[in-house]
């Protein structure tokens, strides 16, 4: 439709109203649509930020059994024990994770050197801590399950700078 | 909140809060943060044309750039601005780099990752082709504008746009050049309920 030069700048001219929103809104949703924002991305700069802001040592993930491999595993054996380790420079760690619930797990994990190491489990409703024990191990119970990260920090006086590992779904 | 104003809880008021609690020593905001903002982000640097891989990295640089960063940025209330402005610029550097390398191919990466081209008979909501249908009639500079207003609040709008390099007055809190030819677009759709 044209519309006169007139009504043009009469429209611009007026305030934003509830349809204009509305149509915005609607717009968002398009674009959701057509350029959705990549699946894990949210949680991929996360993890870059996280570790320029700890200035932390990234462990890699070493071994997994192949039924943990791959970004998700929706059909894990409901009695399946799992294991995992972690390598980084200063520490290795090794993580068995055995269905504790309907979605829960139990964290069972071995830190080397890790004696009283500080062990911080982040997950999707928040934060868990415990510390290990002189032989460097600890103990989660009823984590719930989904994308987990684990960062490790030395007890005070180790100068050893915190690590970082990557989000591994439990 | 003790002497706060009152603000709206919009979008950049929410990112200025997170951001506030991350400078005061409260780390996790951050990734709350992170998640706030993405989608915003992501559609800024997209309607530059970037690809959908460069412009993952562009946001990633963009976060960075703001955690080291985070002490010099003077009215942390301004965080969503900041971050519109730093991912608008290294977008448009990182384009130039990819252009210097190898003229635009329109054949290839940059028309099938622009969702621009796309027909709205692509869209299942009836309602939403419609939409599409005037939207891709727009000048370009306008989608551009609209595509990222659209995951704004409306208070936020004219400092958007501000911060996406748009003259005073593109939009917010009168509509603005691009919002007004969609107005007039769809008020005259017999189709599109007003």
């Amino acid at each position: 439709m044209a519309v006169a030069d007139g009504d043009a700048d009469r429209i611009a001219a007026d305030q934003i109203d509830a349809v204009d929103e509305r149509a915005l809104r609607r717009l968002a949703e398009i674009y959701d649509e057509l350029d959705p924002v990549p699946p894990g991305m949210v949680e991929r700069l996360q993890f870059a930020v996280t570790l320029e802001a700890l200035n932390a040592e990234v462990a890699q993930l070493q071994w997994v059994e192949p039924e943990l491999t791959g970004a998700r595993t929706d059909d894990l054996g409901a009695t399946e024990v799992q294991t995992v380790t972690f390598t980084s420079e200063s520490l290795t760690t090794m993580i068995t994770i055995t269905p504790s619930g309907l979605d829960e797990v139990r964290v069972d994990g071995w830190a080397a050197p890790g004696g009283g190491v500080s062990v911080e489990l982040r997950v999707a409703g928040g934060r868990l801590q415990v510390t290990a024990d002189a032989d460097g191990r600890f103990v989660f119970e009823d984590v719930p399950r989904g994308l987990a990260q684990f960062v490790l920090r030395a007890p005070p006086g180790d100068r050893h700078p915190p690590v970082v590992t990557p989000s591994i779904d439990l | 909140m003790i002497g706060a104003e009152q603000r709206p809880d919009t979008l950049a008021a929410r990112a200025g809060a997170l951001f506030s609690a991350y400078r005061d020593g409260d780390e996790h905001r951050m990734g709350e943060l992170i998640a706030l903002l993405t989608p915003i982000l992501w559609h800024t640097v997209r309607a530059q044309r970037l690809d959908r891989e460069a412009a993952e990295d562009v946001l990633q640089t963009t976060w960075l750039t703001l955690v080291r960063s985070a002490e010099s940025i003077a009215d942390s209330r301004a965080v969503l601005q900041w971050l519109l402005v730093t991912a608008r610029r290294e977008a448009w550097r990182v384009s130039r780099q990819a252009d210097r390398v190898e003229p635009q191919d329109f054949d290839s990466d940059v028309i099938a990752t622009s969702p621009d081209l796309v027909p709205e008979q692509v869209l299942r909501d009836a309602e939403l082709g419609q939409l599409w249908h005037h939207v891709r009639q727009l000048p370009e500079r306008c989608r551009r504008l609209l595509r990222v207003i659209a995951f704004a609040d409306r208070p936020d709008y004219a400092a958007v746009a501000e911060a996406l390099g748009m003259p005073v007055g593109s939009i917010g809190p009168t509509r603005g050049r691009c919002l007004a030819k969609l107005r007039a677009q769809l008020a005259a759709d017999p189709a599109w309920e007003m």
